[in-house]
C-alpha cells in the first residue's frame, strides 16, 4: 500500500519540477484532481482537469480544481493553438482509443505535452508474460482481464518510435527503475518501470 | 419547467414544513422601484414591482447572498411553504434549506419573480397607471437583460454588496450568466444548468408554436382581454406542448407507458381522453391557466428567443470577456430542449476566454427538467462548488 502511494506521487515530484509557476496547465484524465491540486498549491498554476466521470469532476470542483467532463479530443479541439502552457497525459495513454490523435491535438493546443506511462517492456512484465502466460498483474494493474478496462500496453521503445515517426521533439525524459524513484542507468526498455516525457512540436 | 416535480414522500412523520432541513413557512414581499425604468428596447415603465422571497440572513459583509433565478413558468417561491396546508413547497425546495446543497444556514437566498411575469411582479397583466387597465401588449419588449437589471435594483435595495452566487436552470441559467457579464465585480460564482448561450432554432420553434396557440385563440384579442378571461384554450395548449419538451421519451414511457385512463367516456367519442398521458397533459394545461397570464407567456418566450450572447456581444469570448465569476455549467444527457452540447459550448467558451469554469454532465433520463429533480450527485456538485474556498487555486491574472 505504502509503495502504491509512493508511486502516485512520482508525477507530483517530476512534473512539479517541470511546470513553470503560474502556468496554464491541463490534465487529461485528471481523476479527482490530486495532481492539479498539488500543482496549484505548490506552483500557483491555473489548473483545469478533463475526465469522463461525473463523480471525479465533482471531486475536482469541490477541491477547487476546475474540471470539464467529456471527451479529450473534443475538448482539445475547442482551444486555439498553444492555449495551454502544458497538457499532462499521465497514465492515460494506454487507455485511449486513438492515442496519436490525442497527443497530436495536445501538442497543438499546448506548448508542452507531458506523457507518463508504465513501461510494459519492464523485465518483470516480460517474465510475467513468458513464465505465467497470463495478463500482467502488479501493484499498478492489480485486476484480472475481465475486470479491467481495455488497455493498449505501451513500452518505452514503442513510444520513442512514435515520437520519431510523428517528428515530435522529446524535450525532457525521466526514466525510473521498478521502484519509480531511482533513475534508470541503461537499457530503459528493459529496466525502467516508469517513464515520463516532456514533448514539444518540431523535429527531434 | 414543469410544476409537478416528483418529490420523495415526506421523510418521517410530522408536518413537512417543520423538517429540520426545511426553510419552513415563508412569506413573499414586494420591492417597489418608484423611479422610471428603461428597458433594453429603449421603452420605459414609470416604475415596477418585483415580488420576492428570502431565506437565511445577510451576513455582516453583506456578501453571502445566493440569487436563485427561475425558469419560464417559475416564480419567486423557490423553497419553503406559504401555509402548513400547502400541497407542495417552493419549486426548488429539494436544493434549498438548512444543511441542503444551497445551505440557508450559511447563505442569504433571494429569489424574485421576473419582470414581465405574472406572479406578483410587474408584467403585461399589471395595470398601466396611465389608463388603469392592464398593459397587455403595450408592455415594453422584454429581454433577459431587463430581468437582470431589475433584479440588481432589488439586490441593491436589500443592501447586498456582492453575490456569493447566481444560480439557475434553463432561462434561470441565462439570467445567472448574464448577471456575471453585466455586473462582473458583483458576481463571484455562477451555476448555470440545462441552459444555452443562444436560443437555437428548435427551441424558438417550440416557443412559436406556443405563442401561435395563444394568439390564434380568439379570446386573446390582441392581448386586450379582461383579467379573469383571456385565451384559456390557447394557453393550455401552449403549456401542453411545452411540457412535452421538458420531459423525455424514456421518462414519459416510464411514467405513463400506454396505460389507459379510467375516466368515464365523455361526449367526444373516439377522441375522448384515452391514454393516461393525454389526461396528464390536459390536467397540466388546465392547472397552468389558473396561475399564468397568456401575455406574460408571450413576453417571456420572446425574451428567451432573443437571448443570443453571440449576436449581442460579437462572440461568446467577447461576451464572457469581462466576467470575474467562477462558473459551473451543468448539462443533462437527456435534455433535448437545451442539449448538453449547448451547455458544453458555454463552458468551453468561458475557458477559452481564460475564465474559471467547470462543466459536469448528469446521465439522468428525465429530460430538460432533470435540473429540478432529486439527485445526490447534483446536490454534492452544487454544494462543493458553493462551499469551496475562494479561488481554490489562484488562477486568472
Amino acid at each position: 500500500m505504502e509503495k502504491h502511494v509512493e508511486k502516485r506521487t512520482v508525477d507530483m515530484r517530476v512534473i512539479g519540477d517541470w511546470v513553470e509557476p503560474r502556468a496554464r496547465v491541463c490534465d487529461l484524465g485528471c481523476g479527482q484532481g490530486q495532481l492539479l491540486d498539488y500543482l496549484a498549491q505548490s506552483k500557483g498554476v491555473r489548473a483545469l482537469g478533463v475526465d469522463l466521470d461525473f463523480a471525479k469532476v465533482a471531486s475536482c470542483v469541490r477541491r477547487g480544481v476546475d474540471a470539464y467532463q467529456g471527451d479529450m479530443t473534443t475538448f482539445l479541439k475547442a482551444f486555439p493553438d498553444g492555449h495551454f502552457d502544458r497538457i499532462i497525459c499521465s497514465r492515460t495513454v494506454q487507455e485511449l482509443n486513438d492515442p496519436a490523435e490525442v497527443i497530436l491535438e495536445a501538442l497543438r493546443a499546448g506548448r508542452f505535452v507531458t506523457v507518463g506511462f508504465v513501461n510494459h517492456g519492464f523485465w518483470k512484465n516480460r517474465i510475467h508474460t513468458l513464465v505465467r502466460g497470463r495478463k500482467v498483474r502488479n501493484a499498478v494493474y492489480p485486476t484480472s482481464w475481465f475486470e479491467s478496462r481495455p488497455a493498449n500496453p505501451v513500452t518505452i521503445a514503442d513510444f520513442e518510435d512514435f515520437c520519431r515517426l510523428k517528428s515530435i521533439r522529446i524535450a525532457r525524459r525521466v526514466l525510473l527503475l521498478g521502484d519509480w524513484k531511482t533513475p534508470c542507468p541503461a537499457f530503459p526498455n528493459l529496466l525502467a518501470g516508469y517513464a515520463l516525457y516532456d514533448l514539444t512540436r518540431g523535429p527531434a | 419547467m414543469t410544476d409537478d416535480v416528483e418529490l420523495t414522500a415526506s421523510r418521517g412523520a410530522g408536518p413537512r414544513h417543520l423538517a429540520p432541513d426545511d426553510v419552513g413557512l415563508v412569506q413573499p414581499r414586494d420591492f417597489v422601484h418608484a423611479a422610471p425604468f428603461e428597458f433594453t428596447s429603449g421603452q420605459t415603465l414609470p416604475g415596477f414591482t418585483l415580488r420576492y422571497e428570502t431565506y437565511g440572513s445577510l451576513n455582516e459583509a453583506r456578501d453571502n447572498t445566493v440569487l436563485i433565478c427561475h425558469a419560464l413558468s417559475g416564480d419567486h417561491h423557490c423553497a419553503g411553504w406559504h401555509s402548513p396546508e400547502d400541497r407542495k413547497p417552493g419549486w426548488w425546495n429539494n436544493l434549498i434549506g438548512p444543511g441542503k446543497a444551497v445551505d440557508t444556514g450559511r447563505f442569504f437566498v433571494v429569489c424574485a419573480n421576473v419582470l414581465g411575469g405574472c406572479q406578483g411582479s410587474t408584467g403585461p397583466s399589471s395595470a398601466d397607471p396611465a389608463t388603469g387597465r392592464p398593459y397587455g401588449i403595450s408592455f415594453p419588449d422584454l429581454t433577459v437583460r431587463d430581468i437582470v437589471l431589475s433584479q440588481k435594483l432589488l439586490l441593491d435595495h436589500l443592501g447586498v454588496s456582492k453575490l456569493h452566487a447566481a444560480i439557475g436552470g434553463s432561462m434561470g441559467g441565462m439570467t445567472a450568466v448574464l448577471f456575471a457579464i453585466e455586473f462582473p465585480s458583483f458576481v463571484r460564482r455562477v451555476v448555470a444548468m440545462a441552459t444555452t448561450s443562444r436560443e437555437g432554432a428548435q427551441a424558438i420553434a417550440f416557443n412559436e408554436v406556443g405563442r401561435q396557440a395563444i394568439m390564434q385563440d380568439p379570446a386573446w384579442a390582441k392581448g386586450d382581454y379582461p383579467r379573469d378571461g383571456g385565451p384559456r384554450v390557447g394557453l393550455a395548449i401552449a403549456r401542453m406542448m411545452a411540457h412535452i419538451t421538458y420531459l423525455s421519451d424514456a421518462s414519459m414511457d416510464r411514467k405513463f407507458g400506454r396505460r389507459l385512463t379510467q375516466q368515464a367516456p365523455g361526449s367526444e367519442g373516439s377522441f375522448d381522453v384515452h391514454f393516461e398521458v393525454e389526461s396528464y397533459l390536459r390536467y397540466q394545461g388546465q392547472s397552468f391557466i389558473n396561475r399564468f397570464d397568456a401575455n406574460s407567456y408571450l413576453y417571456i418566450t420572446r425574451a428567451l428567443d432573443q437571448f443570443d450572447l453571440v449576436q449581442a456581444y460579437g462572440s461568446l469570448e467577447r461576451a464572457f470577456g469581462p466576467v470575474e465569476a467562477e462558473s459551473l455549467v451543468v448539462g443533462f444527457a437527456s435534455d433535448w430542449l437545451f442539449p448538453p452540447e449547448q451547455n458544453r459550448q458555454m463552458a468551453l467558451a468561458l475557458l477559452r476566454s481564460g475564465k474559471r469554469a467547470s462543466y459536469a454532465e448528469l446521465a439522468t433520463d428525465l429530460g430538460h427538467d432533470s435540473f429540478l429533480l432529486e439527485s445526490e450527485g447534483l446536490y454534492a456538485l452544487v454544494r462543493g462548488f458553493l462551499e469551496r474556498g475562494p479561488g481554490g487555486a489562484p488562477t486568472q491574472a
